[in-house]
């Protein structure tokens, strides 16, 4: 199952729908690497709200796209990490650490800087 | 009208439980034979039992809960006769616990006190046993072997109201404590974006847990970005509840949220250090005031003093 | 609900499954919200370690009681190679960052209970519980 990544200017949002196996997240990471370069995006937001759990695979692929969308000249925000996910993550010792974090997808795209259009749905 | 999944939730009932509760009075085969040979003499005088029992409790004081309300009555009355019956029917697994249970739903509706019910069976029992005997005049041990058989049931009986009647009590208390705890730790939202968390007391892992839990789901519902942690009323804090805060602010930023713990006394960020908390990952202001004010700042806002010039100008 | 379930473990997709088996049955013995969140994370380190190291085995899930309580059991189960150092497995490198990578001392931390049993050579049966 592959994430839907869409383009809003030059900020890539890859919105996560549902439960992804290693490979769906592996692929992700190729997916957005590719866009990042093709478009020149200067800012990747990924959405996880769907997500209920974000294990230590999960954890590290996400820590890698933001390593590669950095050195392509982009940073990744991710956002909508549930309180439960959280606490789990972090008894884990899962801390994202060196990514970006926001609330949701109007506070990522505030941080990276976007204007956020009056009508919200995207 | 009884829940009926409420009742067999109250306490665990697996197919295990019910057979060692039936091994607990060690019911055997010779035991079903007795009670069936007395099954008769119990269901003659059925509504003589279930008098005995309810007028046992009709001058307790803690007991009038069952009297108050006659459709209540009513219905433990009517179960209580239907669980006689079944009393002697032989069959002893989970219908049979099951229908036990409704009745002490009833009880726990009723209020009724386990040490005045566990009276009032009593008298029940007394109430059979004088009739069992009476069906042995010539044979008293044998009018004894057939009741204590029977009797083995009234402990089983026995066993699970007690159970039920605890397990509530205690379900109760710790959703107290839950309640306590929840009213102890608020998160206030002083101004968009901002929240407040003043801690007061002692700390435990429940209690952090259900902190964190507040914490947590107070920056979704708020979209808050800063949080002023202030544990300044804080009684004692060890290196658990330090790491356990350490664990909070890690899981606020995973949410967007930033963390400033205020109230932390010099003295107690040294006994951390020497403990080998490491506290560098919290953003650590050491009063309240000065949390805020930095809270602010980091959200764009500049609080200023208005100065003695008028308001407004006059109308002119 | 006393009757285990059984997730073959050995594409990545059933890590997916393992865990939401998991989180299934952690509802139905009355765990909340929260607890399933830990639950399905615990069962998650543990069914990828199986994948990653042994390329396939097991997770079974069942309910147990144990005196007055009611938790659920997890035990992840493979015949791949076993881990040498289980002290070493088990330390927790949360603050060092020196743990063996295998997420055990996460997973116990997420759960109430958990017990390694391995053997190289003769594979790994990680036990996990967590109690209402």
């Amino acid at each position: 199952m592959s994430v839907p990544i869409l383009k809003q200017g030059d900020v890539l949002i890859a919105s996560i729908q549902a439960a992804l196996s290693d490979n769906d997240l592996v692929k992700l990471r190729d997916d957005l690497a590719a866009k990042v370069g093709r478009f020149r995006s200067r800012g990747v937001v990924i959405d996880v709200t769907a997500l209920d759990v974000l294990d230590s695979f999960a954890s590290r692929t996400l820590r890698g796209i933001a390593q590669t969308t950095r050195l392509r000249g982009a940073q990744t925000v991710i956002v909508g990490v549930q309180p439960e996910v959280a606490m789990a993550m972090v008894q884990l010792g899962l801390t994202l650490e060196g990514v970006d974090t926001a609330l949701d997808l109007e506070e990522g795209l505030e941080l990276l800087g976007v204007a956020i259009p009056q009508d919200r749905t995207l | 009208m009884l829940d009926q999944k409420l009742s067999s939730s109250i306490i665990d009932l697996t197919e295990m439980d019910i057979a060692r509760r039936q091994a607990f009075v060690d019911l055997g085969a010779a035991d079903l034979t007795r009670i069936a040979a007395v099954k008769a003499t119990v269901l003659q005088h059925l509504d003589e039992h279930v008098g005995a029992f309810f007028d046992f409790l009709a001058p307790i004081e803690e007991a009038r809960g069952l009297f108050r309300t006659a459709s209540l009555l009513e219905e433990a009355r009517r179960l209580k006769r239907m669980h006689l019956m079944a009393m002697v029917q032989g069959g002893y697994g989970r219908g049979y616990m099951d229908e036990r249970l409704q009745l002490c739903e009833i009880y726990r509706r009723a209020f009724l006190d386990v040490r005045v019910f566990l009276g009032g069976y009593h008298c029940l029992v007394t109430s059979i046993g004088r009739r069992v005997m009476e069906q042995f005049p010539k044979d008293a041990k044998a009018g004894f072997e057939h009741l204590a058989s029977l009797k083995k049931i009234t402990y089983v009986d026995i066993a699970l109201v007690v159970d039920a009647m605890v397990s509530d009590r205690e379900t109760t208390i710790a959703r107290q404590q839950d309640a306590i705890r929840e009213l102890s730790t608020p998160t206030l939202q002083i101004r968009d974006r901002l929240l407040i968390m003043p801690i007061v007391g002692l700390m435990d892992s429940h209690r952090a847990k259900q902190l964190t839990d507040g914490l947590l789901n107070a920056i979704r519902a708020n979209r808050a970005k800063v949080v002023v942690m202030d544990v300044t009323g804080m009684a004692t804090i060890d290196s658990r509840v330090a790491n356990h805060f350490i664990q909070t602010v890690a899981a606020a930023r995973l949410m967007g949220a930033k963390v400033i713990v205020t109230g932390l006394s010099a003295d107690v960020a040294q006994s951390m250090v020497v403990l080998g908390v490491d506290l560098s990952s919290l953003n650590t202001v050491g009063d309240l005031q000065g949390g805020l004010e930095e809270a602010e700042r980091s959200l764009g806002y500049r609080v200023v003093r208005i100065q003695d010039a008028p308001l407004h100008a006059a109308a002119a | 609900m006393t009757d285990p379930l059984r997730v073959a473990v050995d594409r990545d997709i059933d890590v997916v499954t393992a865990r939401q088996a998991g989180r299934e049955l952690a509802a139905k013995i009355g765990f909340s919200g929260c607890d399933l969140t830990l639950i399905a994370t615990a069962i998650s380190e543990v069914a990828r370690n199986i994948i990653v190291y042994a390329e396939r085995g097991e997770i079974v899930l069942s309910a147990v009681a144990d005196g007055g309580r009611r938790g659920l059991q997890v035990v992840a189960h493979d015949e791949g190679p076993g881990i040498a150092d289980a002290e070493l497995a088990m330390r927790d490198g949360y603050s060092t960052g020196k743990s063996l990578g295998l997420g055990l001392p996460g997973a116990r931390r997420l759960m109430d209970e958990l017990e390694l049993d391995s053997e190289v050579g003769r594979g790994t049966t990680v036990t996990m519980k967590k109690w209402l």
